[in-house]
């Protein structure tokens, strides 16, 4: 009986479930167009104010609009902000688009953009970018004036990094501060949680494992890619990551490693993507000391003097080391010689003037002799290990160039935070190699950031880690932030790129490339800032 | 026995403290934090700011007992990079490393235990020197190794395995299981494979030893001698017997196990302890790496307590020794 009676029950339920089965196949299955795709590192925080890292910057954009939109191009155009005429006074105006809904439906206004703009400045992470900010006033329902501490030419294309954030959501989460570190208690509301305006809305970020995204259907902006739903995983292994795209489990992979390139390009069915980075490794040197840090005579003992604060010491070193060598055989082809500090897609840059010095080790031993070091001297090359691609390689290319004129470089590798601690406790370095990119994208900021003369209290070159100076490039840099005639602008990016060049204010090496890898199926175009706009990308068949 | 759990508890404090102060002192060496969270381009002015907040400023002897005595109430402060609790952050991995090195112990025995059996039955035929040979070979390719060649055969080549992650998980109480979903398990094997195969050598060996010792004992050659089959006397004497000191070895190869998880972890992106004091190393994450240091402390000292315990209550002949050395 019993038996019976449990056959009839697991029966029923067989015939149940099935028929409930058949019915959800038999309803019409949407569209979904999901793209998996895996990076090194996870988003740091979903909070847009609370960090300056380019990979989570990358993500987070998909979620949170800028004020000022950047096209693939890295071009500015509009994005909340339709249009922006400067006032005079300091004083930008900006236009806000109408009609702009947040993720949870709730309307954008120039409430909200007032203080976004407010709290973003006050982040530690911006004070370099948005410091000079004093108010934001919201003037309308749609316009807000921008009111700065000294006339800013290029506030616009500064507003690409500022994302809009809601002013009444961030009341009801108890987050109108931004997130801090060392607080006592429980985690800020927006480091896992977003509400942005953005093609993309966050579903799930749970840090080390899964970052996962939908189409917002109510975007205000363009929408050609067909991605529905999308899904980012960090694999910090290169090797694991390549297999991943290999085996099939992502259709997508940023930072694809080098020596891995060849090997999707050969293999069936996936393609390789590259474009240039905003980023060219550079070789800084000492320029302002008495006496040359880590640096000896031949004879072992310290030197008395500082070779390269003399220009022709400078300009030897630069017609020694052969950048398109080191391109083509420490990078394998896969970056691009830069010849003057600027690159191509930045504002400011000069096409004419990007030629890189020539290669001529025979001038070079005529310089240095001229400069009264006809044996060469020793000295030590400060390296920043695996911080950026085949660092080491490079500088150990740049040792064996060097050697040949008669300049003996001991290579000090050092990891990341060593690194970086020489340089901001100190700096005490007067030869390194190292990264470096406009923060703004534009030109302008190499000067006052990197080439001018430093000054840290008064934020003056603060990234002019080698202590160069030069009284044009001073001018140039003290001149430009606050000239808005575009024609003395390109003037004036003339006369300082060209000035910088021939006194090397660094010897510029090449320009990287981000990197990617995909299934051929996949449609997905690169950006130079490394961001990949889901909003673009194609998933064919 | 509570003489022997007092004593080995005193001592296990004794180390926790001990490596809580290295622990310490290392991350005062370890790099500048604040350099890794603001990056190079601060001011100096906000860089005070940060370091005063973070309290790094003060005397590292005052931070020490600060920390200390924060520790022991629980509170481990708050990640620089996640900027979440630590200690939410160390329960949301320790399932993950725990179910891995489990996974691998077990995988480590159910291999090592056939091999070193069989080298033992079976002695003087030839596959009993091979066996042992093929198990060295897995103790000198480095995890890192396997684990690669593993993606690239069961991942690339067949498709069968996925590469990375952990699977679907389930959540039971604050634990996540990967063990209870079909994708989970398959995530699990490889890992754990690649972490075992360093391990099977030395269960193989130990057990290969241990028998041999045993199959010479009188009583196992009395038990021949009374007739009874060649497996029973194999299996469940003389097996028995070597069990002991296999349990002893096992509970101190879970402590490494839980270790070389770091390397597994790395390769399969496998979201545990591992994985995560790696990232707070790059990322000078003074808080996790000392919670870090403190929780992989206690864990071998708690493992070895139990593995002591274990042994005197396996092991008559050691409670008496116990207790007469307590009493004395």
């Amino acid at each position: 009986m019993f038996k019976q009676t449990l056959f009839a029950a697991v029966a029923a339920t067989a015939l149940g479930s099935s028929l409930y089965g058949a019915t959800l196949s038999l309803a019409p299955a949407a569209e979904a167009e999901v793209l998996n795709y895996a990076g090194t590192t996870p988003a740091l925080t979903m909070d847009p104010h609370a960090t300056n890292d380019f990979v989570t910057t990358a993500i987070f954009r998909q979620v949170y609009d800028s004020l000022v939109g950047l096209s693939l191009d890295m071009e500015i155009v509009p994005g909340i902000a339709e249009s922006w005429e400067y006032l005079g006074d300091n004083t930008w105006r900006f236009q806000i688009r109408e009609g702009v809904v947040f993720h949870d439906g709730r309307p954008l206004t120039a409430a909200d953009v007032a203080f976004s703009i407010m709290r973003q400045k006050d982040s530690r992470f911006y004070t370099a970018l948005f410091g000079g900010i004093e108010e934001a006033v919201a003037v309308d329902d749609y316009t807000v004036d921008v009111i700065s501490s000294a006339p800013d030419p290029i506030l616009p294309r500064k507003m690409t990094r500022l994302f809009i954030m809601s002013q009444s959501w961030l009341e009801e989460n108890d987050s109108l501060e931004i997130p801090d570190l060392g607080a006592e208690g429980a985690e800020g509301f927006t480091v896992r949680n977003a509400n942005g305006t953005g093609p993309m809305m966050l579903t799930e970020h749970n840090p080390q494992v899964i970052t996962s995204f939908v189409r917002n259907e109510n975007y205000w902006g363009d929408f050609p890619g067909n991605v529905t739903e999308a899904n980012y995983t960090p694999i910090g292994s290169a090797p694991t990551r390549v297999a991943a795209l290999l085996s099939g489990e992502v259709q997508l992979i940023t930072d694809l490693p080098l020596q891995d390139i060849e090997r999707i390009e050969g293999s069936e069915g996936f393609e390789v993507v590259q474009t240039p980075q905003f980023l060219w490794m550079q070789l800084e040197m000492d320029g302002t000391r008495d006496v040359a840090l880590d640096t000896w005579n031949n004879d072992e003992t310290p030197i008395e003097s500082n070779p390269f604060a003399d220009t022709r010491v400078r300009q030897a070193i630069a017609h020694a080391i052969d950048a398109q060598l080191i391109v083509d055989r420490v990078m394998r082809g896969n970056a691009r010689v830069v010849g003057i500090a600027s690159a191509p897609g930045l504002g400011g840059y000069q096409e004419d003037l990007d030629v890189h010095w020539e290669f001529d080790p025979e001038r070079s031993r005529a310089l240095l002799a001229e400069a009264g070091y006809p044996d060469g001297f020793i000295t030590q090359l400060n390296c920043p290990l695996e911080r950026y691609v085949n660092t080491e390689e490079t500088c150990r290319a740049v040792a064996s160039m060097l050697d040949r004129i008669g300049i003996e470089v001991r290579v000090n590798g050092m990891v990341w935070p060593e690194f970086a601690r020489m340089l901001v406790n100190g700096p005490t370095s007067s030869f390194h190699l190292i990264g470096t990119g406009p923060n703004s994208f534009d030109t302008q900021d190499t000067f006052t950031a990197v080439m001018m003369t430093r000054d840290a209290e008064a934020n003056e070159g603060f990234f002019n880690w080698a202590l160069y100076s030069n009284e044009t490039v001073d001018m140039v840099a003290n001149e430009l932030p606050v000239t808005f005639d575009e024609a003395r602008r390109q003037e004036l990016y003339r006369i300082g790129l060209e000035e910088a060049r021939e006194t090397v204010s660094s010897v510029y090496l090449h320009q990287l490339m981000i990197t990617w890898g995909m299934q051929d199926s996949v449609e997905a175009p690169i950006r130079s800032d490394a961001t990949l706009t889901l909003q673009n990308v194609v998933i064919g068949e | 026995m509570l003489n022997v759990l007092v004593r080995r508890s005193a001592h296990a404090i004794l180390v926790i403290l001990v490596v809580s102060v290295l622990a310490f002192v290392l991350t005062s060496v370890v790099g500048d934090p604040v350099a890794s969270i603001l990056g190079i381009g601060a001011t100096p002015e906000d860089r005070a700011i940060l370091t005063e907040r973070l309290g790094l400023d003060e005397p590292w002897p005052s931070r020490f007992v600060s920390f200390l005595g924060n520790a022991v109430q629980g509170e481990f402060g708050i990640s620089y990079s996640a900027q979440r609790p630590v200690a939410d952050l160390l329960l949301e991995r320790i399932p993950a490393t725990m179910e891995l090195a489990f996974a691998a112990l077990v995988l480590s025995l159910a291999i090592g235990l056939p091999v070193g059996i069989a080298a033992a039955v079976w002695r003087d035929r030839w596959f009993a020197s091979a066996l042992m040979t093929g198990s060295i070979i897995g103790v000198s390719l480095p995890t890192f190794v396997v684990g690669i060649l593993l993606i690239f055969l069961f991942s690339v080549s067949l498709g069968w395995l996925p590469s990375f992650g952990r699977g679907e998980v389930v959540a039971v109480g604050w634990w996540t299981t990967g063990l209870l979903t079909w994708s989970g398990l398959k995530a699990l094997i490889m890992p754990a494979l690649s972490l075992a195969i360093s391990q099977v050598a030395l269960i193989a060996r130990l057990v290969r030893a241990e028998m041999l010792e045993v199959l010479r004992t009188d009583y196992i050659r009395f038990a021949r001698a009374r007739g009874l089959q060649p497996r029973r006397v194999n299996l469940s004497h003389a097996l028995r017997n070597t069990l002991i000191p296999i349990i002893t070895v096992s509970g101190i190869q879970l402590g490494f196990l839980v270790a070389f998880a770091i390397v597994a972890e790395s390769v399969f992106q496998w979201p545990g302890l591992g994985l995560l004091f790696l990232q707070a190393l790059g990322s000078t994450d003074l808080p996790v790496i000392s919670a870090f240091l403190m929780l992989a402390a206690f864990f071998f000292a708690t493992i070895n307590i139990i593995v002591d315990l274990l042994y005197a209550a396996a092991d008559p002949r050691l409670r008496v020794r116990a207790t007469a050395g307590g009493r004395a």
